[in-house]
């Protein structure tokens, strides 16, 4: 899905839209903070770009977000992304009011800095 | 008796053994610190878990010397680590073991526990692009700097550890000045305070006595910290798949749909399945047709919560005192849930039923006043009929009491909002008028009687729109009825549209799109009030 797609939740007053793009800078924000994420891989993305290897995605009424990254080089690589997904769906849910239907972590890589 | 500590295999087991214990005696509190950085009251679990794998590495062991025993105990951590704080310790312990597996046969002093508590520090700062500070990382990088300072005098090590253990306190107290999710929820890191008792468990092994804590912290926790968001789904289940040539991506697109925290990692002979999911036994058997399964384990987690929140409401401590008090004089159970939600935490609230045709008595309102446990009270009637019960209530009560005039339901809540306990009855009064003042308040209802209203005849038993106490619009279409009232509210710069939906509830939705489309900035909260009488009370403010 292209940034600047639109994700609605509706009330009886109308609908307040969220865009991918919001959501993405979120899931980056989040991501970059959890322990044992050294880099988002990049993936089509440009290198500076907040929202860089991650892709969000529609599923019915809720969001499904797949993101890229890079864990460091001798941690327990399901625990540290068990840990990215619960917190990156928890901070969208918590930000957004979104249904976050699945959240994919996918490592693309391992990296041993110092 | 002191005993030091050297790296032979007896004295790592005996100061591993002394850590979990510590550990696990601290095991539920811990859990119950946990909001960051997912509250889900896991921590001292994780935590413990992952000791305990290391625990167990020391015990299998059969190292011969230093560098190997350093090795299987970070291998033990690595493949043991639980959940996010376990990931982090188990890098403390990689760090550490790195330094210490380095130091030749020379006794463990002062200076090589600085230098391993330094490589701890390293290694765990390395793994993460963005350190929040406030967690285990914080705390692990003071004790560095605690022993760094320390070794140059070359303490005992002994005394060493209770010196770091003292400043582990000091870090762990300090970590919601430095992270803002804990203080909301007014609570200390779970993960700092989970490696501070390791460490206390490690000193109590080697001093030969316990090291208490310093002082009994009083933990004040708030109710932001019980009513943390949790998972919505009841069972965590974890079971381990073994067969040959098993498909991990079609197992985790079955499991999908079952619920959320799905975890499914391995390779072709074993994989191992997380999910957090309402129907546990749907998962087994998706695991049974992909091959043999073993080691389950389903936990409620919804059981593990209300026991956390029990805890931590016992826990709660007692409000301090309050100066005043409030009596509201309510009708409705809805309406009663919202004077009670705007109490909570500010201050004493006595109810009083009643309302435009239930007035309560003078002496109703007093024994409400005398019922609180306040020095002062402020009485809200209302209703403008009440008024006259409450000034006679307030001139015989035996205590300060001020009466604001709030003369309907929408209006008193407007008071409420600026009601604090901690201030005293005239200070809020004065508040409380104000706000008052600044809210415009209507009513829609069924006319007991026929009415005229700007020439024209509103017949009893047709809808009646008032709007500050003055009828402004009336008929049988209660939608008209009721757009005429709230267009008069939004007379100048209001911004907020209060609906209290009566017992007999009409539909609102036309209503509300009409509203929305000649009134664009304005925000609209619709709220169950469960009066009788009012179909709709309204305030706009």
């Amino acid at each position: 899905m292209e940034a600047g797609h639109a994700h609605a939740l509706s009330s009886t007053l109308g609908r307040v839209t969220i865009s991918s793009d919001v959501v993405a800078r979120i899931v980056g924000e989040t991501a970059r903070e959890c322990y044992g994420i050294v880099a988002m891989a990049g993936r089509k993305w440009l290198p500076d770009r907040p929202t860089r290897g991650i892709e969000i995605g529609r599923d019915g009424d809720g969001v499904t977000i797949d993101l890229h990254v890079v864990v460091e080089y001798g941690l327990n690589l399901a625990e540290v992304a068990s840990t990215v997904r619960n917190r990156v769906g928890y901070e969208v849910g918590r930000l957004t009011g979104l249904t976050v239907k699945a959240v994919e972590v996918h490592i693309d890589d391992v990296r041993r800095t110092g | 008796m002191k005993r030091a500590l050297n790296g032979d295999l007896e004295a790592v087991r005996k100061s591993v053994d002394a850590a979990l214990a510590s550990l696990e005696a601290n095991r539920a509190r811990i859990d119950d610190l946990n909001v960051y950085p997912v509250p889900d009251g896991d921590t001292g679990t994780n935590l413990t878990m992952t000791v305990r794998a290391v625990d167990e590495a020391v015990d299998a062991t059969s190292a011969a010397d230093r560098r190997s025993l350093a090795r299987d105990v970070a291998r033990g951590a690595l493949m043991g680590a639980r959940g996010n704080s376990g990931v982090i310790f188990s890098q403390i312990v990689r760090g550490a073991a790195d330094v210490l597996g380095e130091t030749g046969a020379a006794a463990i002093d002062a200076d090589a526990v600085a230098r391993a508590l330094r490589g701890a520090t390293d290694a765990a700062y390395r793994a993460v692009r963005r350190p929040v500070e406030g967690t285990m990382l914080s705390v692990i990088r003071e004790l560095a700097e605690e022993a760094e300072s320390q070794a140059p005098s070359q303490p005992v090590l002994g005394d060493l550890l209770v010196q770091l253990v003292r400043r582990g306190e000091e870090a762990v107290a300090r970590t919601p000045e430095q992270l803002q999710i804990l203080r909301d929820a007014g609570v200390v890191d779970a993960g700092g305070a989970g490696l501070l008792e390791l460490v206390r468990g490690v000193a109590s092994y080697v001093t030969g006595e316990p090291v208490p804590e310093a002082a009994p912290i009083e933990e004040h926790l708030s109710f932001d910290a019980i009513h943390q968001e949790l998972s919505r789904y009841t069972y965590c289940t974890v079971f381990l798949v073994e067969g040959k040539g098993l498909d991990r991506e079609q197992l985790e697109s079955e499991l999908e749909p079952l619920g959320d925290s799905l975890l499914v990692v391995g390779d072709e002979s074993a994989i191992k399945v997380h999910v957090h999911t309402d129907d546990p036994g749907a998962a087994l058997s998706i695991g049974t047709r992909a091959g043999t399964i073993d080691r389950i384990e389903i936990a409620n987690m919804h059981e593990q919560t209300l026991e956390r929140e029990e805890r931590l409401l016992a826990a709660v401590p007692d409000a301090p005192p309050a100066v005043s008090g409030v009596v509201a004089v309510v009708a409705g159970e809805g309406n009663r849930l919202l004077f009670e939600s705007l109490a909570e935490s500010v201050g004493p609230l006595a109810i009083v039923e009643g309302g435009q045709t239930m007035n309560p008595s003078t002496a109703d309102l007093l024994r409400a006043v005398q019922s609180l446990d306040a020095a002062e009270a402020v009485i809200l009637p209302n209703n403008s009929n009440i008024v006259l019960a409450a000034e006679h209530a307030a001139a015989h009560a035996d205590r300060a009491v001020e009466v604001v005039h709030a003369d309907s339901i929408p209006a008193g809540l407007a008071a409420m909002v600026a009601f604090d306990g901690s201030r005293s009855a005239a200070d809020n009064a004065r508040e409380m008028r104000e706000a008052v003042s600044a809210v415009s308040t209507g009513e829609v209802t069924i006319a007991s009687r026929d009415v005229q209203l700007n020439g024209i005849a509103i017949r009893k038993g047709e809808w009646l729109g008032l709007a500050g106490g003055e009828p402004v619009a009336g008929g049988d279409d209660f939608g008209d009825v009721t757009y005429a009232v709230v267009d008069e509210l939004l007379q100048g710069d209001k911004e907020l549209l209060t609906l209290l939906v009566g017992e007999d509830e009409e539909p609102l939705e036309a209503l509300l799109g009409r509203i929305a489309d000649a009134h664009p900035s304005v925000t609209v909260d619709v709220q169950e009030g469960g009066q009788p009488h009012y179909a709709l009370l309204l305030s706009a403010e």
